[in-house]
């Protein structure tokens, strides 16, 4: 296995700019998920680094030595695509095999290594036969057999799952996990779906615009979201954005929201750098940190409001209330059965501790 | 922005971003070469060979290479059997491709709703477009002989009295004997396509204009005529450049007779460059040809956009 | 009227108009196809039927003579011409064209220009072109010998070929070859291991036409043969004379040449209309 280290890496697809100026460490063994909302540039990214995209400026290095002028083949890297690029005239066992062949392994060497990496997937009965007698997750597995096969130094994997319904994503993701876990080689994915970025990575690195907003372990990003497009991009449901104003307040500060709500109260500890009196912040507070009042007095730095409820969703294991503060829209997420129906006047706690305050006008935490 | 990530964008950009080595830059050329030389025995020899010769005074018997100005290309406008080769040439493509068009349409008509065994008829009748044009010629001959041809028996039972039509050699019935010819072999062509194509119209459209009460010349020219459009003038493209090229069916019928009646242009070729043994003008004649034909293709094919 | 006595009406009025089709379909085959059965029956025919006045509609044996004579006088060695030359150029068109249509397709090399230049070599009237080629081949001496014609049916099948293997070639999903190429494999395995085995359909079915072209092809034929080669649509025009035609040997000969086309278009049935059109219409 090696790392992976890209430096101001440009590209650009005639007028559009596909990635602009990305710097990427990824090292050795790393499981590092690229996540982002449509053309933001990770399967560019992605691609680049397998050699299928020329880049404009910038360079890329496999395990210390720079790839940019090599051929996608002489990078030591395999690929597991979205539609599983199997090729239907070969059956299983040859699909596998293919890349072997491809780089003249004696034939020897050829039987025992496919039976390992097929077993290793749990599909060694499938070897003779043709992609086209395959489930979907039947197919996936055999592409992610001949990437394994190789033992290559990275693993690129562009979308695997997305075209599996929902159950057999869930299966496939922990096999991922799991493969990742025994062989234990720098993997890097590709996806738009954040459950799977936070799920499977050891490190995220989101992308918007062809930039990188914000890398790091999943629950960094998750509980310290650098800025309004991280924060709401992960977790579902969303966070919630309240718009306000910040107000000092003794040696803290205060969040004004307005419309007769009274001074929200954030924790004495809580540096804001560049934080002015009066001036105009969005307030980020997950569902989950919006619950129905428990204990007397209200727990240190959670502020405690009065509110009806509009509209309930339940999920079956949790109930997702909104109802509207200072006239925006609040979700609150509650016990399953712990909630009437609307026009339920409910006590709610707002953990202010875990908010984030973000500029309207810069999009980052504060 | 959402393009980039998706398949079409790296469908449109080809793999020209993925040529990571010179090597690779230099694969495609290489592959590509040898059609392309083969190509031009045919695309660029005959075309600089015809205009060089065209200058030239060459006959078969006579060896002079010197200059001869544009001599050549004078006698062409002043060549009368010239222009009626081609004013028979404009004839027959004038009034066998709308024919063709029409059948061929009708036809198509015909057999488009669902009919158990269309298969076997189709594969039938596309019989007569893929045998030699040579043997349809041939087997038109056969069929029009006065003495023992099955179609003057035909018209004799018809007419009821003995009828003798030399339509080889009769000049009233020459174009006539050509054209049905033609149109035989060729009309299943325009048949097969046009068929192809009325099958991909989109029905939903059909069905909401026939609730809406749309009689049937509304519907086909709202509706059909323009889903179809795209098909109809790929194949009279065709269809006319083959008819303007025609040769072989003449040839086994006529032979370009009686006299130079129905002499096209690819037959008074011939004849000035085998029988007269006139190399230079025959030069000349091809490289108008060339020349005209290509400009004409180019024009169309780019109009019609079929290279994207 | 009672519900079921207007289904009845709907029926017998769906079904009488069903009915007129199929009498419509079976006029028209009939038309068409007669000629052919005429052709067909002569061949089959002795002299005394076939230059009877009346003209004998149906023979009153099949009679092979017709062809024995053919076998004999060694005229159907015509026919061995004919496959050898549609054969190898077909084969060479094929492969040429095949790789050059992956560089059109994939590379887009030489840009729209290029690739409109070479349809338009589909379009190039052969008289036009026949006599130069006649005059070269003199000049090497390939006039009457196979390499011939053979290099030139290749030349004008490859238009055809390019244009017709293009659109098969961008069928496939590029997935197939990226993945090849990140697991090892030079552009020339991709193209050779993984372009050529998906497109095998598309390659059988130009095939057809292309073979076929070649093989009703005249005047390349007569211009530049002689003795030693002779292909079956030529050897049909030897039949041709003045006073009387052999009738019998054009019949014979003609059939034999139609034989193995109508043979290979009924088989690549299914790409006929995608055939003939030049991919215009997916049939």
């Amino acid at each position: 296995m090696a790392e992976v280290k890209i430096a101001g890496l440009h590209k650009r697809y005639g007028p559009v700019q596909a990635v602009r100026g990305v710097d990427l460490e990824i090292p050795e063994g790393e499981f590092t998920v690229l996540v982002g909302p449509s053309g933001c540039g990770k399967s560019t990214l992605l691609r680049s680094i397998a050699g299928l995209e020329e880049v404009d400026t910038g360079t890329i290095e496999i395990g210390g030595e720079v790839v940019n002028d090599m051929r996608p083949r002489d990078r030591d890297v395999a690929m597991v695509f979205q539609n599983y690029a199997l090729y239907p005239y070969l059956t299983v066992f040859e699909n596998i095999a293919f890349g072997l062949r491809a780089r003249r392994t004696p034939q020897a060497e050829v039987a025992p290594r496919v039976q390992r990496a097929a077993r290793m997937l749990g599909i060694d009965a499938l070897l003779g036969r043709y992609p086209r007698q395959l489930s979907g997750g039947q197919r996936q597995r055999v592409a992610i057999g001949r990437a394994i096969v190789r033992n290559p130094r990275v693993f690129l994997f562009d979308e695997p799952l997305s075209n599996l319904d929902a159950q057999l994503r869930d299966e496939m993701r922990g096999e991922i996990k799991r493969l990742h876990q025994e062989i234990a080689t720098t993997m890097i994915y590709v996806t738009h779906d954040q459950i799977e970025a936070m799920t499977l990575a050891d490190r995220i690195v989101l992308m918007r615009d062809g930039r990188i907003e914000q890398q790091g372990a999943p629950l960094e990003l998750f509980e310290r979201p650098a800025s309004l497009f991280v924060a709401g991009f992960l977790g579902s449901p969303r966070m919630n954005f309240l718009q306000g104003r910040l107000a000092r307040s003794g040696e803290g500060f205060a969040i004004e929201l307005g419309g007769g709500v009274p001074r929200l109260a954030l924790p004495q500890e809580r540096r804001l750098d560049g934080a002015a009196d009066g001036a105009p912040i969005i307030l980020g507070l997950r569902p989950e940190h919006v619950g129905r009042a428990t204990g007397t007095p209200p727990p240190a730095g959670v502020a405690r409001l009065e509110a009806t409820i509009e509209l309930v969703q339940p999920t079956g294991s949790r109930s997702y209330a909104s109802f509207r503060l200072a006239d925006q829209p609040l979700l609150a997420e509650l016990q399953a059965h712990d909630v009437s129906g609307p026009g339920e006047r409910i006590t709610v706690d707002l953990n202010l501790p875990r908010a984030t305050i973000f500029d309207p006008e810069t999009g980052r935490a504060l | 922005m959402t393009a980039v990530d998706s398949g079409i964008s790296r469908r449109s950009h080809g793999l020209n971003h993925r040529l990571s080595l010179a090597a690779d830059r230099q694969f495609k050329y290489l592959i590509i070469a040898p059609a392309i030389l083969v190509l031009l025995l045919i695309g660029l020899f005959p075309l600089i060979y015809s205009l060089v010769v065209s200058f030239q005074g060459l006959t078969m018997t006579e060896e002079d290479t010197s200059f001869a100005g544009f001599t050549n290309y004078a006698r062409l406008f002043h060549d009368l059997r010239l222009w009626q080769a081609l004013a028979h040439t404009a004839i027959i493509t004038a009034v066998a491709l709308p024919l063709e068009l029409l059948l061929g349409l009708l036809m198509a008509q015909l057999f488009v709703d669902r009919m158990p065994g269309r298969q076997i008829f189709v594969a039938l009748l596309v019989l007569p477009t893929v045998i030699s044009p040579i043997v349809a010629g041939a087997n038109w001959a056969l069929l029009f002989d006065v003495r023992f041809g099955p179609i003057t028996q035909i018209l004799s039972f018809i007419a009821g009295q003995p009828v003798t039509i030399l339509w080889t050699l009769n000049p009233y019935f020459v174009y006539p004997g050509i054209l049905i010819c033609e149109i035989w072999q060729w009309t299943p062509f325009m048949f097969l396509l046009l068929l192809a194509a009325l099958s991909n119209v989109d029905q939903s459209q059909l069905e909401a204009s026939e609730i809406d009460g749309a009689s049937y010349w509304r519907k086909f020219f709202k509706i059909v005529l323009p889903a179809i459009w795209p098909v109809m003038t790929i194949a009279c493209l065709i269809r006319a450049l083959d008819l303007v090229r025609i040769f072989d069916i003449i040839w086994a019928l006529t032979q370009g007779g009686p006299g130079t009646m129905s002499e096209t242009i690819s037959i008074y070729t011939y004849v000035q460059g085998f029988s007269d043994f006139e190399t230079s003008y025959t030069a000349a004649i091809a490289f108008l040809v060339i020349v005209l034909l290509t400009a004409i293709v180019t024009f169309a094919l780019k109009r019609m956009e079929i290279v994207r | 009227m009672s519900v079921p006595a207007v289904a009845m009406r709907r029926w017998r009025r769906r079904h009488s108009w069903l009915a007129l089709r199929y009498l419509a379909a079976i006029c028209l085959t009939v038309i068409f196809l007669f000629p052919v059965y005429w052709l067909f029956m002569i061949s089959f025919k002795t002299p005394d039927e076939i230059y009877h006045s009346p003209p004998v509609w149906y023979p009153a044996s099949l009679q092979f003579a017709n062809y024995a004579v053919l076998f004999k006088d060694g005229d159907v060695i015509a026919i061995w011409h004919s496959l050898v030359l549609a054969g190898v150029s077909t084969v060479l068109a094929l492969f040429l064209g095949t790789i050059a249509a992956y560089s059109l397709a994939r590379f887009r090399t030489g840009g729209e220009n290029l690739a409109v230049w070479i349809i338009s070599q589909r379009m190039i009237p052969p008289i036009a072109v026949v006599f130069p080629i006649f005059l070269l081949y003199v000049w090497l001496g390939w006039v009457d010998s196979y390499i011939g014609l053979i290099l030139l049916y290749t030349a004008f099948n490859l238009p055809y070929v390019i244009w017709m293997m293009r659109g098969y070639i961008a069928d496939v999903p590029m997935e197939l070859e990226e993945s090849a190429l990140v697991d090892g494999c030079s552009r020339w395995r991709v193209l050779w291991r993984v372009v050529f085995p998906m497109v095998r359909a598309g390659l059988f079915a130009t095939a057809v036409f292309t073979f076929v072209f070649a093989w009703n092809d005249f005047i390349f034929a007569l211009v530049l043969t002689r003795t030693e080669v002779i292909t079956f649509p030529v050897q049909v025009t030897h039949y041709f004379g003045g006073q009387s035609n052999f009738w019998a040997k054009i019949a014979a000969m003609s059939v034999l040449g139609t034989l193995p086309v109508f043979v290979a278009v009924t088989v690549m049935q299914r790409f006929l209309v995608r055939g003939i059109s030049l991919g215009a219409v997916k049939g």
